[in-house]
């Protein structure tokens, strides 16, 4: 909650000094704080909203996890939706049972060639979205 | 002996094998069917990742085909007469 209302009163104070500027730029500043504060704003959204099928923060922590135990690394290694499974230390035997335990996670099937083109835990995040929204629809 | 004609499985037919068998393990009702076959292909594969002799493979890689085939019908026949009282390891507490 605080941290919304920081985003909003950094933005008020954006378009008052704008206004002072050239009238173009005030019109894409109110843009930006008009459609901010609709959105009932969580700073997770408004992340979500630059980067496009992009998957839910939810999914890929759950992903990480899953490799994390897969590979058996300590809780304290970083695992972003940037890094390899290569560089995780993952042969393609892990990758195979990493997918396999993501399958049974979420309850969906992946495809052969789908499965070879995992590199990044990103790609395994964005794959299973894609599954699951064909599941559900 | 067999043949020499025998080509060694490319790795991509050895990643469909691990595939396969691990997605007949959990078709088994029996939880404990079910993780034996799970380890055991786990195992067998990690044991033969290292081979790089091409009758070794091609050996290796007909037995994996034909412990395959052999999950493959006991998963069915076992599903036949699948115990209606589920394994105290399956229930997930709530």
């Amino acid at each position: 909650m605080a941290s919304s209302t920081a985003l909003s009163f950094n933005f008020s104070t954006l378009s008052t000094h704008f206004k002072q500027n050239q009238a173009p730029l005030r019109g894409i500043c109110n843009v930006n704080s008009v459609s901010l504060p609709s959105r009932g704003i969580r700073p997770g959204s408004f992340r979500r909203l630059r980067v496009s099928c992009a998957a839910k923060p939810q999914t890929l922590d759950k992903v990480c996890g899953i490799v994390r135990k897969q590979l058996a690394l300590p809780a304290d290694s970083s695992i972003t939706g940037e890094s390899k499974f290569t560089a995780l230390g993952a042969d393609s035997l892990d990758t195979v049972e990493i997918v396999m335990g993501l399958e049974e996670e979420f309850g969906i099937s992946v495809e052969e060639e789908n499965a070879q083109n995992i590199v990044t835990v990103q790609d395994a995040a964005d794959l299973i979205e894609k599954l699951v929204e064909q599941k559900a629809a | 002996m067999a043949a020499s004609g025998v080509s060694a499985p490319t790795r991509t037919e050895v990643l469909h094998l691990y595939r396969s068998l691990l997605r007949v393990a959990r078709q088994f009702c029996d939880y404990n069917i079910r993780e034996y076959t799970k380890r055991r292909t786990v195992d067998a594969i990690r044991d033969n990742k290292n081979l790089t002799d091409p009758s070794q493979l091609a050996a290796a890689f007909f037995d994996g085909k034909a412990q395959l085939e052999v999950a493959k019908r006991q998963a069915l026949v076992y599903s036949l007469y699948a115990p209606k009282v589920k394994s105290i390891m399956d229930i997930i507490p709530s």
